[in-house]
């Protein structure tokens, strides 16, 4: 640092060990912005609204923001619980419980959504009962749902974890000490103090249902999500038929992003 | 009695963390449980609390088996190490949270915590959040929050132990002075002695495991029951002494002969551990008649501890710390230290445990070995010559 530089009070740049990281980093970066500003730039020449309005679009639109929400809420009854016992407990078999829960994460959707269909396809014992039942798990939203619970759930089951395991159990335990028993200390203290984590996997598994595909075609390629509508769009037309439900896509994403961040108060997604 | 601990026995996989170990508080008492790191004593206080099941052996809290109770049905205060308090809830939320399980109306609810915030001179941080206060300022709240709901026994385990000393100090006096204030009992966990000595009623010391010693203070540190505890507790000077002669029994303590009667019949081997407290040491005139030992030393290092001095001093083959208080002598310079006897402890060699008894010395030798001064071999032979 030069005198001179001192005394502008301008913050010396120091070109020391981060330039390659950056370089390297920054060249991702790109990577990711460039396909991005391609594919919106090809926004000016469609019709956004009049690929919206027709009525395949809008069932597929109505489709996602129904399974999309309920898949998320599956995850979150279910998941954060498990993610609880997974930071709190030692026990035997925890390690398979483990693998499990990233198994659905690093099996390809597609896959998974073929093994979905050995265990509740239309053929099954579980599939043909609830079909009988009348509530048919393939071709169905309930498929939906099922699909995009398989492939999403990870992502708030393993965030909860790791912010489960980041409070210090002695808060728990002045928690007992102060006369509240196990659920209310979890009520009152776990679940607050784990907050911020929780809310960066519902965020993250609630974009990965909606977005699901791979696992959603084999369940139910009908009725269709946006994602599978997306799919038949571009068979048929290419990429200038799919702009207007990506974007859609896009922003219903977006919307939900913020609003959480904005009512949850969380400061990125991934706080940890 | 509060707490009656009793035959606690805690193993996890193959190591024993306690192993049978009994502790009962009295009413209003202020117990200091002592030990080094790893002794065990976290995991005592734990299972005292019910946060740890012991393997063996029973908690009665106000007369009652609660072995199998879990922690929110004890009634008992905790306060840990590190800070608990909870980040998202202000001050005045923490030390209400405690009183919102008992169902107090909420009226009374704010009295109780206006009363303890009081009690730790922090009314008016009520708003603040825990991270916004000092380390000391926490430990104030945590204390208010552990008292507020008005619990049978507050366990503090190791409270002080994260802060600097000055604020260590500072607020050990304040526990003290809360406690008195409350009346509450107390088991106050520590491994620091003098914070122990300076709050405690009781003392239990633990050492791997187990108990090494309990009882008053002063009485610990004057008469420790073994060489574990007369170590834990302070420092002090300890003197081999070979066995010399057994009938009546003699010992060879720094050169010179002292004739030992155990208060009962007990096999010394042919050695036991004799121990001073380096206060109980002085440095005295080479012929001074009042001194039953006189040991001649070099003194090799001075440190200045503010209020006195620690003189280092060897003998022929020892090291003996002395506590002096008026203007030091040189370094190098040949001293006569003097020890009276009644300082003197007597422990067994081999188990480290205290031999009570009485010493004394020998009348016929004594004449003659000060006449002839320093040279403690030579003194040695001419002693048990006489014999």
């Amino acid at each position: 640092m030069s005198p001179v530089d001192a005394l502008s009070g301008r913050r010396p740049t120091r070109p020391t060990g981060l330039f390659l990281p950056a370089l390297l980093g920054g060249l991702l970066v790109v990577y990711f912005a460039v396909p991005f500003a391609a594919f919106l730039a090809r926004t000016g020449s469609v019709d956004i609204l009049g690929g919206l309005s027709s009525p395949e679009a809008r069932t597929a639109i109505r489709n996602s923001l129904l399974t999309a929400p309920v898949a998320t809420l599956i995850a979150t009854v279910f998941g954060v619980p498990l993610a609880y016992v997974l930071a709190r407990k030692s026990f035997p078999g925890k390690r398979l419980i483990e693998g499990l829960v990233i198994l659905p994460l690093i099996v390809p959707p597609v896959v998974g959504g073929a093994m979905l269909l050995t265990a509740v396809g239309r053929f099954t014992p579980i599939g043909s009962a609830a079909a009988a039942a009348g509530i048919p798990l393939t071709g169905s939203l309930s498929g939906v749902v099922l699909a995009q619970t398989f492939v999403a759930a990870p992502f708030v089951i393993i965030t909860a974890q790791s912010g489960f395991s980041a409070i210090d159990e002695r808060l728990e335990q002045s928690s007992r000490s102060l006369g509240h028993g196990p659920l209310a200390t979890f009520w009152n203290v776990s679940l607050p103090l784990a907050r911020g984590a929780i809310v960066a996997g519902i965020v993250l598994t609630f974009a990965r249902a909606i977005g699901e595909f791979g696992a959603t075609m084999m369940v139910a390629y009908n009725p269709r999500t946006m994602p599978t509508r997306i799919w038949v769009e571009f068979i048929a037309g290419g990429i200038d038929a799919i702009v207007p439900l990506a974007l859609a896509l896009f922003a219903i994403t977006l919307t939900v992003l913020a609003a959480v961040q904005y009512f949850g108060r969380v400061p990125t997604v991934i706080e940890r | 009695m509060i707490l009656d601990a009793d035959s606690i026995s805690k193993r996890y996989g193959d190591d024993l963390a306690i192993d049978d170990v009994s502790l009962t508080v009295d009413s209003g008492e202020l117990v200091g449980l002592l030990g080094p790191s790893g002794c065990g004593k976290t995991t005592l206080v734990q299972t005292i609390a019910g946060h740890v099941r012991p393997t063996a052996g029973t908690v009665s809290l106000r007369g009652e088996d609660v072995t199998e109770e879990p922690p929110e049905q004890r009634q008992v205060g905790l306060v840990f190490q590190q800070s608990t308090l909870f980040p998202h809830m202000t001050v005045a939320e923490n030390v209400a949270y405690g009183l919102e399980a008992t169902g107090m109306d909420p009226e009374r609810r704010a009295e109780r915590v206006s009363e303890h915030l009081d009690l730790v001179g922090l009314d008016g941080r009520r708003e603040a959040y825990p991270a916004e206060l000092s380390g000391g300022q926490q430990r104030r709240v945590e204390l208010a929050r552990a008292l507020a709901p008005g619990p049978d026994i507050l366990l503090l385990d190791e409270p002080l132990s994260a802060l600097d000393r000055t604020l260590r100090t500072r607020l050990r006096d304040e526990i003290g002075r809360i406690q008195r204030a409350t009346g509450v009992t107390t088991l106050f966990v520590t491994h620091d002695q003098e914070e122990a000595m300076a709050l405690a009623d009781r003392l239990v010391v633990m050492d791997d495991g187990q108990i090494a010693g309990a009882g008053a203070p002063r009485d610990l540190y004057e008469s420790p029951p073994n060489s574990f505890v007369a170590d834990f507790l302070g420092r002090s000077n300890v003197l081999r002494a070979p066995v010399d002669g057994s009938d009546p029994l003699t010992l060879s303590v720094g050169g010179r002969n002292l004739q030992f009667e155990p208060a009962t019949d007990s096999t010394t081997g042919d050695a036991v551990t004799v121990r001073a407290r380096p206060r109980g040491l002085s440095l005295g005139v080479p012929d001074d008649p009042d001194a039953a030992l006189s040991v001649p030393v070099t003194v090799t290092r001075i440190s200045d501890r503010g209020t006195r001095y620690d003189l280092i001093c060897r003998t022929e083959d020892e090291e003996l710390i002395v506590e002096h208080e008026a203007e030091p002598p040189e370094i190098g310079e040949s001293r006569t230290l003097s020890i009276a006897l009644d300082n003197l402890v007597v422990f067994d060699d081999g188990t480290g445990k205290r031999i009570d008894g009485t010493l004394s010395t020998l009348e016929s030798a004594t004449p003659t070995a000060q006449s002839d001064g320093v040279g403690d071999d030579e003194e040695g032979t001419r002693s048990s010559g006489f014999k």
